[in-house]
């Protein structure tokens, strides 16, 4: 077991590296920040002492080097957009994205567990029919567009909830379905495909011809060989909600970590940029492992290294 | 059986689904109900009294501000949003004439390069303390010393002295026409007491000026509130408290505007603007912005000895592009053809006829210019830069094509274009445009037209530098607008640019907001606006 988790351990760490390497040199092929950052009247000189004053003008690997020593202990240097350091300025939008994942993630479990298990066990059925849907349409709408459409007929037209920012609970509806809806589905497909296989499995039919009530069949013994392949879809898709829900945050302006990415790019924030790829990479791999640590609890298969 | 359940149930939902998707863009035509109900409960409770400021007012913009210390802020919309808790020495009024504000006159000595400046003397600070000689002191020292944004445009002045508590003399190193104009733009002045307590940190966080509103709260990427400054020297203003939303995606600011959950949406393009017509509690505003759009020439690199040198052809080229088709097709008759490099409300705008549209005519000067037939020539503009701006370079291509110039045209990643830009590495022709917040065209046209001294110019001509040296030193603004005029009608006859168009901003306004008056470039002063409840 130690050994299974410290391998994990190691290859994240060795991702992160990667990680790190890839957005140093890829914000890079962007292009200059200075031509963005400087007056446009401003003179070569003045361009070129900037470039100094910031050591762009260093080479490429001293940079680089400066970079990953310093991100090592935490220090992502100074937004050049906001003047101050980085990374405070990425957690003080933490909460926000947190809040609107955790949404999202729930909204995803809530409607989608139940709907894959009901069409599962009655495939075919008008509430099977409903699970398809959703996970047709889940895995098939552009949230961005769904976003949009949502803030229309739901804000604007029966104005039941507001179409932007952070504000009350009603908030975090419309941009918390836009952003689960895609997980749902996936969540909804996967819920009930495991549930059609583990259902004709021969311990199940035991379990019927021992005359268990359905219910206890369902939670004992159905749900938990379904949660194995749920569990490291909500790890990883939450991860990914974590750091990629800048074309929501963007629509609804929600104040988070999506958002703020979405303008770093903008204004070629390196060291902004920077922080939030890591400090969501970090995030994603944590999850990950979290993940697998979840594995081992549920399935002792996993646990005591067993493979089939 | 079963199969054609789930047909129906797929059928039934694919219809709901183009049934939202077709009713959505509708909506806006359609009564909406919240539109009638009341917009956001106005914080009318605490100031009951008929008198005083009330009503809030909410305000989309659409980046957010990365500071609220007006010389640190990186773009209009942050620095527009900083002012309204600040005054400087002077003010633009609505004509953009420069008049008194934290100064109530000043004179300027003979050679021009000394200003005396007298103070209001009833003026105090947010947090009490009073306005004088050496708070005016204290905030050059700080903008020009620190490594701001716009520090550039403090350390424009040599010296700034305290006189006595109510005069200061500040000097440039030459006559600088242009002086005023900055000071109004971006010399907020701030409370030297305060800044040396709280730090330059303590500032950003909370900063306290002599405006109409106070600060109250900024939470970062969500809204910065503000409150009526009861004590404001010109008054108290009418709006107990402003909320400014950051809201990046127009459609977004559209819809809120629809909901009324904010009462101004600024940055909307033609089509937006279209959507909300016909709303009762919603009026749309337009206003040129001070930019000007255009395709450059090039003769300091790639354009060195290729035809545009010859002025014959680029007037064949100006006369060869039919902008108001180009603005009826693309930007729905919204933009209006720029004459030249000075946009309409700067100083000196002469009010000449653009080029107009003349293949004919381009054709004669193409052959007299010995290109009969044409010849082939790059171009190269932004992406995703600029509204519609890749159709319009993919259409000025097309006219050029028309009189016999074959434009190989590239479209390229804004940052990197802006990269080549500025190492003048660009094709011949490259389309791009240029903003003025200062009330005048100088530094478009110092910018864009100083050689290989200015980052983003491609040309040079001595004639316009010479013209613009002494633009750059005359003071008096009558002689200015002269020195104007007398440029512009040199570059129609010798013109470094294709002139193409001053786009036109489109602002969202609920009804109930009384007053508001934004003026060309952005900027605008929440003093005098007022909500009805």
């Amino acid at each position: 077991m130690h050994r299974y988790f410290l391998s994990r351990v190691l290859q994240s760490v060795l991702l992160l590296l990667g990680v790190v390497v890839l957005v140093f040199f890829m914000v890079r092929i962007t292009g200059d920040p200075a031509s963005l950052m400087m007056p446009r009247n401003a003179t070569p000189e003045q361009i070129e002492a900037f470039r100094e004053a910031m050591g762009f003008n260093r080479p490429l690997i001293v940079q680089f080097w400066d970079f990953f020593t310093h991100a090592l202990v935490g220090d992502f240097g100074n937004s050049l957009h906001f003047k101050s350091p980085a990374l405070p300025l990425v957690i003080e939008r933490l909460p926000a994205t947190l809040e609107l994942a955790t949404a999202a993630m729930l909204m995803a479990i809530l409607i989608g567990v139940p709907l894959g298990l009901l069409g599962g066990f009655s495939p075919g059925s008008v509430l099977d029919s409903l699970a398809r849907l959703v996970g047709l349409l889940g895995q098939s709408i552009p949230n961005f567009w769904l976003a949009l459409i949502m803030i229309l007929v739901f804000a604007v037209r029966l104005g039941w909830f507001p179409s932007f920012g952070r504000d009350e609970w009603k908030s975090v509806v419309l941009p918390a379905f836009a952003l689960g809806l895609a997980t749902m589905g996936q969540i909804v497909r996967l819920t009930r495909s495991s549930t059609l296989e583990i259902r004709s499995e021969d311990f199940i039919r035991t379990a019927h011809s021992k005359g268990l009530l359905p219910r206890t069949i369902y939670t004992k013994h159905v749900l938990r060989n379904v949660a194995i392949p749920l569990v490291s879809i909500i790890g990883v898709q939450f991860g990914y909600m974590l750091g990629g829900s800048i074309y929501i945050e963007f629509i609804f302006a929600w104040p988070g970590i999506g958002q703020l990415l979405e303008q770093a790019i903008g204004w070629r924030d390196f060291p902004m940029v920077q922080a939030i790829a890591v400090f969501t990479s970090v995030a994603v791999l944590a999850l990950n492992l979290l993940t697998d640590a979840a594995y081992m609890i549920i399935d002792p298969r996993i646990r005591y290294g067993i493979r089939e | 059986m079963k199969r054609t359940t789930l047909l129906l149930s797929l059928l039934l939902a694919a219809s709901l689904l183009v049934l939202v998707a077709c009713a959505a863009p509708a909506a806006p035509a359609a009564p909406a109900a919240p539109a009638e109900a009341p917009t956001e409960a106005p914080a009318a409770t605490e100031a009951p009294a008929p008198a005083g400021p009330s009503g809030t007012l909410v305000r989309a913009i659409s980046t957010f501000p990365n500071s609220l210390d007006v010389p640190q802020t990186a773009e209009r919309q942050a620095s527009t949003t900083a002012w309204q808790m600040f005054d400087s020495l002077v003010w633009f009024d609505d004509d953009g004439t420069i008049v008194p504000s934290l100064a109530e006159s000043w004179e300027v000595s003979e050679d021009g390069t000394e200003y005396i400046f007298h103070l209001r003397k009833d003026v105090k600070f947010h947090n009490g303390e009073p306005f004088n000689a050496d708070s005016v002191v204290f905030s050059w020292q700080r903008a020009a010393q620190g490594n701001f944004e716009y520090s550039t445009h403090w350390q424009r002045a040599d010296s700034v002295e305290k006189i006595d508590d109510y005069t200061v003399r500040i000097t440039t190193p030459e006559p600088d026409a242009l002086f005023l104009s900055i000071m109004a733009d971006n010399w907020a002045m701030i409370p030297p007491g305060y800044f040396n307590e709280v730090g330059q940190e303590g500032f950003e966080a909370h900063p306290v000026g002599t405006g109409a509103f106070k600060f109250v709260e900024w939470v970062k990427g969500d809204h910065i509130t503000m409150e009526a400054n009861p004590d404001y020297w010109r008054g108290a203003p009418k709006l107990e408290k402003v909320i400014f939303r950051p809201i990046p995606e127009s459609a977004t600011r559209v819809a809120a505007v629809q909901t009324g959950e904010v009462d101004i949406a600024t940055r909307l393009s033609a089509e937006e603007a279209a959507t909300l017509e016909g709303l009762e509690h919603v009026q749309v505003i337009s206003y040129p912005l001070t930019r000007i759009f255009y395709v450059a020439f090039n003769n300091l690199t790639t354009g060195v000895g290729q035809p545009t040198e010859d002025k014959r052809v680029r007037i064949a080229m100006n006369l060869a592009v039919d902008m108001d088709a180009i603005i009826d097709a693309i930007f729905d008759g919204h933009a209006k053809a720029a004459n030249g490099m000075v946009a309409s409300g700067e100083l000196g705008y002469d009010g000449a006829p653009p080029f107009g549209y003349d293949p004919e005519r381009a054709k004669e000067l193409l052959a007299e210019a010995g290109y009969p037939d044409g010849f082939d020539m790059g171009m190269a503009c932004p992406a995703g830069a600029y509204t519609h701006f890749e159709e319009v370079c993919e259409a000025i291509a097309g006219y050029l094509g028309d009189v016999g110039i074959n434009i190989d045209l590239q479209i390229m990643e804004s940052g990197q274009y802006w990269d080549l830009e500025a190492q003048k590495q660009l094709p011949p022709l490259f389309g791009d445009s240029w903003s003025s917040a200062v009330g005048e065209a100088y530094p478009r046209l110092i910018g864009s037209l100083g050689g290989m001294d200015f980052t983003y110019s491609a040309w040079y001509d001595e004639n316009i530098a010479a013209m613009l040296e002494k633009i750059k030193v005359t003071v008096d603004q009558q002689k200015r607008a002269e020195l104007y005029r007398e440029l512009q009608a040199y570059m129609r006859e010798d013109p470094p640019f294709i002139y193409l168009y001053e786009p036109v901003t489109f602002e969202a306004v609920n009804t109930r907001v009384k007053g508001y008056r934004p003026r060309s470039a952005e900027t605008y002063f929440l003093f005098n606006v007022s909500v009805e409840e």
